[in-house]
């Protein structure tokens, strides 16, 4: 393995970064103190965040505030007294430090956090969340609203769907009325919606920078250091502000022909959440390397927009609609989350698939198995299959993480020099059974044959 | 001759064979001592005791490959890979045949797919928990009252073996006890603790291609028990060389003889001199 770790690149983006979270959490202060702007605590995937702007509410998201916990080395407390409390150890562990944290008075960067004007579970695709969301009703002492978005079961959205989560959404805009005493500003939603719209545009356009030889974005480690800003200001001209500096910024260095090392060695899509409490670390492991992530699925858990999705200001509802139903990772199927996934494999030509499995995640990690099949099996792309947990570092060991993705590397290092190796794209066309289809090579001895 | 070494420092016991090439590989020394609490000083001493079984100077030795746990301690190694590219070398070069590796050592259990050459092309190891490694196996040991080479050739005189029902190294312990309690034979647990390691393993195996010829490497490969226990459940021969515990060492030994031209010419400091300064 190389001896020395580059460093990885800083920018403006990432100090404006920086500034719009703080900004976020004293807007979040300010709603504990005053009441003003009112809070609406929603759920990252595939979130409706554009809603909220037509009450000038401000969303706060306990996925957040569990994450930014994690990555400051300070989820096991929370967690620990969530199980004292009787939570489970293998409860997702978002939701016991989250809770945990709740009954501390704990909060990421100290400043104070609101009593939610609403807990709106905008359930998209995670059963669990829904016992979150009711927990954090019951312990805030606030008003709880179940959007309920169905399984995306059909290749295309149906239209009594999109149909059924627009009557909710109209339904919730009635009730945020009532609770907030203001009126819902039906052009200021359309603004944010047509603001989202730009934000989306730009952040697509970055991911497709990725799809370079070098790649200059690092679309996992720095994704996830954009999705705060995607979430929580994608409805706000900040946010459009902001996105658009970042893809000059990656645009600059795409002219410049710089990739994230001063050599890229591979390129690998990431599958899974990252391991929170060890983001540096593992972080690291990739770099050593010289391994870019120039795909994931994570990052399109809130939505999934580079495949050509936008929010559309001229059928806001219907498109918000549309975008919890169809257009993010979480509420769709694993066939399609295998399509997802070779698709970058193929246009972003990657050399290899790293599936980082949650422990405590069921949703995003049930299947995860047979996944790995698929794609060593059935595809020939070389994945690795490593396990910790997003939140819980109890769960992550260094040494046996940093072995894995040494030996991954190895293999792929001495396939490279012996003359064997051979990238995404080239072998997705080889071999390329799509998810679904009979597969056209299975490996001898016994597998699972799961996509028959 | 040029001259090369692997050192395997593994978390129990640290492996080292020195290696050279004259007119085609020789194997000229080897060593095994445990790693105990001082990872680099078993490091040190496995390469210098190879070295005087090979009757070399420790100073004539040009490159060293480091593996397993520790080798990331090991100071006067150039190079370090890991254990599995290093079973899979080593088993590829013991049998050529080699598809499959499954590799027991003390804290892991490992199943390695291995190319035509020798090359890892995928893998599968036990996840933070010591079920179906050897640690397992001692354990089991210390509750019977036995030594760890005692196990295999008695779980071999199995007449009955009990049934196993826990796969965790913890509370197998409280399972023997109450069969112990019961009036069973300590061969019959035993063969049921062989047998219910073998199936952990060849569960986790399954995970990569399971292709013939399978070849077993690890410490846990000198207990027979457990190479009969996995052939039985495998239904099929296991080849296991008498060094198999030594095949991450012999791997990275020749990793190291590909690597020493490069790091000789690359002014690399000889690994006595690092020893011999510290």
């Amino acid at each position: 393995m190389p001896a020395s770790i580059p460093s990885e690149y800083r920018g403006r983006m990432h100090q404006a970064q920086r500034e719009l979270m703080q900004r976020w959490y004293e807007r979040l202060e300010e709603s504990a103190r005053s009441g003003n702007p009112p809070a609406v605590s929603l759920m990252i995937a595939g979130n409706c965040v554009e809603l909220l702007e037509g009450f000038g509410a401000v969303p706060l998201y306990p996925e957040i505030n569990a994450l930014q916990l994690a990555i400051r080395h300070a989820s096991l407390a929370p967690i620990l007294a969530a199980e004292e409390l009787g939570y489970a150890a293998d409860n997702c562990a978002y939701v016991k430090a989250d809770i945990g944290a709740l009954l501390q008075g704990l909060t990421p960067t100290g400043t104070r956090l609101p009593t939610p004007a609403l807990v709106l579970c905008n359930f998209v695709g995670c059963n669990t969340y829904v016992k979150w969301f009711e927990h954090c009703a019951e312990f805030q002492g606030a008003p709880l609203t179940l959007l309920d978005v169905p399984f995306l079961r059909t290749d295309e959205p149906r239209a009594e769907d999109v149909a059924y989560i627009v009557r909710q959404l109209q339904e919730i805009v009635a009730q945020l009325e009532a609770i907030t005493g203001r009126r819902f500003d039906a052009e200021r939603f359309r603004e944010a919606v047509r603001c989202a719209a730009r934000v989306e545009e730009a952040w697509s356009r970055i991911k497709h920078l990725a799809r370079r030889t070098p790649s200059p974005f690092d679309a996992y480690f720095d994704a996830i250091t954009l999705m705060g800003p995607l979430y929580v200001y994608r409805g706000r001209p900040e946010g459009v502000a902001f996105f658009e500096l970042a893809l000059e910024e990656m645009e600059a260095k795409a002219a410049r022909g710089e990739g994230l090392y001063d050599q890229e060695n591979f390129r690998i899509v990431i599958e899974g959440p990252p391991p929170y409490p060890f983001f540096r670390a593992f972080r690291d492991m990739f770099a050593a390397w010289k391994a870019a992530p120039v795909a994931s699925t994570y990052s399109t858990v809130g939505g999934l927009w580079e495949f050509g999705f936008r929010h559309d200001p001229d059928r806001p509802f219907e498109s918000l609609a549309l975008h919890m139903l169809a257009h993010n990772v979480t509420n769709r199927n694993y066939l399609q989350r295998y399509q997802q996934i070779r698709r970058y494999v193929e246009e972003w030509d990657a050399d290899g698939v790293v599936i980082h499995f949650v422990k405590s995640c069921r949703l995003f990690s049930a299947g995860q198995g047979d996944m790995r099949d698929y794609f060593t099996r059935q595809l020939g792309i070389p994945t690795l299959y490593l396990e910790s947990d997003l939140e819980d570092p109890r769960y992550f060991s260094t040494a046996q993480i940093r072995n894995r993705m040494d030996a991954f590397f190895e293999a792929l290092e001495h396939a490279r020099a012996t003359g064997t190796h051979r990238r995404g794209a080239a072998l997705v066309r080889a071999n390329g059974p799509a998810p679904g289809d009979e597969p056209a090579k299975v490996a001898a001895g016994p597998t699972l044959r799961i996509l028959d | 001759m040029l001259l090369a070494a692997g050192v395997d420092v593994g978390s129990t016991q640290t492996k080292a064979v020195i290696a050279g090439e004259r007119d085609g590989f020789r194997l000229l020394g080897r060593a095994l001592v445990d790693t105990g609490s001082n990872v680099q000083r078993a490091a040190e001493n496995g390469f210098l005791a190879a070295c005087r079984e090979a009757a070399v100077a420790p100073e004539e030795v040009g490159y060293v490959v480091g593996t397993g746990y520790g080798r990331y301690k090991i100071t006067f190694g150039h190079a370090q890979m890991t254990e599995i590219s290093c079973h899979a070398r080593g088993a590829h070069f013991l049998f050529p045949a080699t598809r499959t590796v499954i590799d027991m050592g003390g804290q892991d259990a490992k199943a390695i797919s291995v190319g035509a050459r020798g090359e890892v092309l995928d893998f599968v190891m036990n996840d933070k928990c010591a079920a179906g490694t050897g640690r397992f196996l001692a354990n089991a040991a210390e509750v019977l009252g036995l030594g760890l080479d005692e196990l295999g050739p008695l779980s071999l005189a199995a007449r009955h073996p009990v049934k196993i029902t826990t796969v965790c190294t913890v509370f197998v312990e409280s399972d023997i006890l109450s069969y112990l309690a019961q009036g069973k034979q300590a061969e019959d647990i035993l063969g049921g603790v062989h047998l219910a390691i073998a199936r952990r393993t060849v569960s986790l195996a399954r995970r990569v291609p399971l292709e013939a010829a399978i070849t077993m490497t690890g410490g846990v490969a000198r207990n027979l028990g457990m190479v009969r226990a996995l052939e039985q459940v495998l239904e099929t021969k296991l080849e296991v060389s008498p060094g198999a515990h030594f095949a991450g060492a012999l791997g990275a030994a020749l990793f190291a003889l590909e690597k020493m031209d490069a790091g000789m010419k690359a002014g690399n400091r000889r690994p006595a001199d690092a020893i011999l300064a510290g």
